[in-house]
């Protein structure tokens, strides 16, 4: 009795019906995964979808944190250099009235000339008044001109400075630091030399022309008045400054933007799911496990016995 | 002259009935698993007769049709498929613990939102609800910690208890081997066929082969010896019992299987059991071990900047992660300092400690929210675990593929010689049909020969 001729796989029913769940199970697992993503939105759920991935994303997502605090601080440096700018506008501007009401001093005659120290007087102490105010200029609760010596004042109410340090500064972009305001010596000067203060230019003007002689008005109207010219100067120039940083922390804060647009961007490109692709594959992958089902239905093998 | 055509034909349609036989036999165990099919071996014979014809037909033996190369083969197949599937399972489950890449919580961005909040304190030193928002999202990240930890000491636990169940299920499979050795020999000797029985314990040697990695070789007598890593466990009618033994600590496990009778420690390199070793012994540690070194990354980065600085009354920096227990830091006892968590000033956010200038000085803060991508720091730490643990699971997911199909090919291959293929056996049970009744017709003719033979006289 010869073998019937080898066909290589023999299909017994067990071998049909073992390959049909296979499949099925195939299927199935790869329906799960497609639908994962659909719901979620994302192409990564788990590291070991996409290792690789999953590491760029991890990376991406803690450059975007950093990047967006670029962009706070850059608009927190932002307010702050525009209220160190404004301010010390004011400033110029009261000290301009200072430096008028001196020269104005200069054509009376001597005779005169009680009535108008008086008038002058006045006009200078509250100018000195008015720009110790605005020498303690508050930011939220911080004092902007006394460095980072101080949190809440920069002048005492003698005018001495109580703050210490270097202006305080913000970070803008890697490694970058820009100083968002000025100390009070830089802008208004110390000592004998500075605006304010019991020694200061103010107090000594005050005290020249509230002496009320022609000598003290003298010194007043030439000597205190050139000092005075010099420290407006001064404020001005540190004005330009912080307008020239918040300038620049304008670009900082466009950038530090870009930055954050690109990197969401990379985001998206790595993690966010092609809806058509996935949606399409998941049809297919529907009606191929459907066929496998009606198919693993039919498994009563048709044999021989039925036509025996 | 004798008249032997009749003894012929008696042998021939007692052949073709002992071959129907067999061929109902496979029929009816098409679907039996672990059903071998059998073959009636048919002889000719010879009748010592001058005239030289023939003797007949004589079924020599009923044999299995077995390939023990293929039957070897398809249960390391389905060992190594066992192995890895045990495997990839306590890993997806490890794989947890490393959370979604995608999501915008966990340790990930829980650790952007802690540098963050020291860019915040930075603009404002001296503001408390700053310094509680440090001390907080702090707090945030070292519970996260400690909950990764614990999920993979879970997955652990798991494979551990998975693993003595499976031996438990081994010894009780060893025993009924050695059980069924002991019936095969007593029905061997009686002469009856062992088939049956013989095919049983194939079952139980295959689910063997899944759970332990258990080889076995059959002695001539049709007993059966298994043995794993060379360690012998079956022979004849004598069974050994493993049990899972700790060689290591808790937190550094090194388990093992050990045979309780001849004390003797086995090397599983497949099966179930195997998976869950690697699992228990090498995986998980070393999962367990990257999480602490995020931890201590974290620790070090931070305590480091910290004690560069100093607080906004000038004093000294403090650490702001401690270790709440005993030996080194783990992600598990990592924890913020009680001191600090008491008192939130302490947090040096200066560069300076000289006054006033100190007092709202936040460069320190800034320097510590710059530590996000510090090459030695916890982010760059925990992005290599998951890309790790994703790489590993995400191999193991493919080894399973290529393992299943390579398991169902050698299943089919085992199937193709030991199956019953239905229509092959109705073709040859209508062969044996024809040759029964072609005996049968030659028994019917000699006997009218006979008649008409005796008719004559």
């Amino acid at each position: 009795m010869t073998s019937p001729v080898s066909t290589g796989i023999s299909y017994t029913p067990t071998v049909i019906a073992s390959q049909l769940v296979s499949y099925l199970n195939a299927d199935q697992s790869q329906q799960a995964t497609l639908e994962t993503q659909l719901s979620s939105g994302n192409v990564v759920n788990q590291p070991s979808d996409n290792p690789a991935a999953a590491g760029s994303l991890l990376a991406a997502n803690s450059s975007l944190a950093r990047a967006q605090e670029y962009s706070s601080n850059a608009s927190d440096a932002s307010a702050w250099l525009s209220l160190g700018t404004s301010t010390l506008n004011s400033v110029t501007s009261a000290l301009q009235s200072a430096e008028q009401s001196v020269t104005a001093l200069s054509g009376y005659a001597l005779s005169n000339s009680s009535a108008a120290v008086a008038t002058t007087t006045a006009a200078l102490q509250s100018v000195l008044s008015q720009v110790t105010a605005l020498a303690n200029t508050t930011y939220g609760n911080q004092a902007i001109f006394a460095g980072t010596g101080n949190v809440s004042v920069a002048y005492d109410a003698s005018g001495n400075y109580v703050g210490a340090g270097n202006p305080p500064t913000r970070t803008v972009g890697p490694g970058v630091s820009v100083a968002i305001a000025a100390t009070g010596p830089a802008v208004f000067g110390s000592g004998s030399s500075g605006l304010l203060g019991p020694t200061g230019i103010l107090s000594k003007l005050i005290s020249d022309v509230s002496t009320g002689t022609p000598a003290s008005i003298a010194t007043a109207t030439t000597t205190d008045l050139a000092a005075l010219k010099s420290a407006v100067q001064t404020v001005t120039n540190q004005a330009g400054i912080l307008g020239a940083a918040y300038q620049s922390v304008q670009g900082f804060a466009a950038q530090a933007t870009n930055v954050q647009t690109a990197l969401q961007t990379q985001i998206s490109a790595v993690d966010s799911v092609n809806i058509a692709q996935a949606t399409t594959a998941l049809t297919q992958s529907q009606n191929t496990y459907q066929a496998g089902l009606w198919a693993t239905a039919q498994i009563e093998q048709h044999s021989l016995v039925t036509y025996l | 002259m004798s008249n032997i055509g009749l003894d012929i034909a008696a042998s021939g349609v007692n052949a073709a009935q002992t071959a129907m036989d067999t061929i109902a036999q496979n029929l009816s165990n098409t679907n039996t698993p672990g059903y071998v099919s059998e073959t009636a071996n048919l002889t000719a014979l010879s009748s010592g007769e001058q005239s030289g014809v023939g003797g007949g037909v004589a079924v020599a033996s009923v044999t299995q049709n077995n390939d023990s190369l293929l039957a070897a083969n398809a249960a390391q197949t389905s060992a190594a498929l066992a192995q890895s599937t045990a495997l990839q399972q306590t890993l997806q489950q490890a794989q947890l613990a490393f959370g979604d890449p995608s999501s915008s919580s966990g340790l990930g961005s829980d650790l952007s939102s802690f540098w963050q909040s020291w860019n915040q304190l930075s603009t404002n030193p001296t503001s408390q609800a700053d310094l509680q928002a440090v001390v907080d999202s702090a707090q945030t990240v070292t519970t996260d910690l400690s909950q990764a930890s614990g999920q993979l000491t879970a997955a652990s636990a798991n494979a551990s208890s998975q693993l003595t169940n499976t031996v438990g299920q081994a010894n009780t499979l060893l025993s009924q081997v050695a059980s069924m050795n002991n019936q095969i020999v007593k029905q061997g000797a009686t002469g009856t066929s062992v088939s049956a029985l013989s095919d049983q314990q194939n079952q139980l040697l295959t689910q063997l082969a899944s759970e332990i990695g258990a080889t076995w070789t059959a002695s001539p007598n049709g007993s059966v010896n298994v043995a794993v890593g060379g360690v012998t466990l079956v022979q004849g009618n004598w069974s050994d019992t493993l049990a899972v033994n700790n060689a290591g600590s808790a937190t550094s496990p090194n388990l093992q299987l050990v045979a309780q009778g001849s004390k003797v420690a086995l090397t599983a390199s497949s099966g179930t059991a195997a998976g869950l070793l690697a699992a228990v012994n090498v995986y998980l540690p070393s999962y367990q071990s990257q999480l602490d070194g995020v931890a201590n990354d974290l620790a070090n980065v931070v305590n480091t900047q910290l004690n560069k600085g100093f607080t906004t009354s000038g004093t000294p920096g403090v650490d702001l992660f401690t270790n709440s227990g005993a030996g080194s830091l783990t992600a598990v006892n990592i924890t913020v300092n009680p001191t600090v968590l008491a008192n939130p000033s302490l947090i040096a956010t200066a560069s300076t400690s000289s006054l006033p200038a100190a007092s709202n000085d936040g460069s320190n803060a800034q320097a510590l929210a710059n530590l996000y991508n510090a090459s030695n720091g916890p982010d760059v730490a925990w992005r290599t675990a998951v890309v790790n643990v994703g790489s590993q699971v995400s191999q193991i997911n493919d080894q399973v593929q290529s393992q299943t199909a390579t398991s169902n090919a050698a299943q089919q291959n085992l199937q193709s010689v030991t199956g019953v293929n239905q229509n092959t056996a109705l073709v040859e049970l209508m062969n044996f049909q024809a040759t029964y009744q072609a005996a049968a017709k030659v028994i019917t003719t000699v006997d009218t020969a006979l008649q008409s033979l005796l008719a004559a006289v």
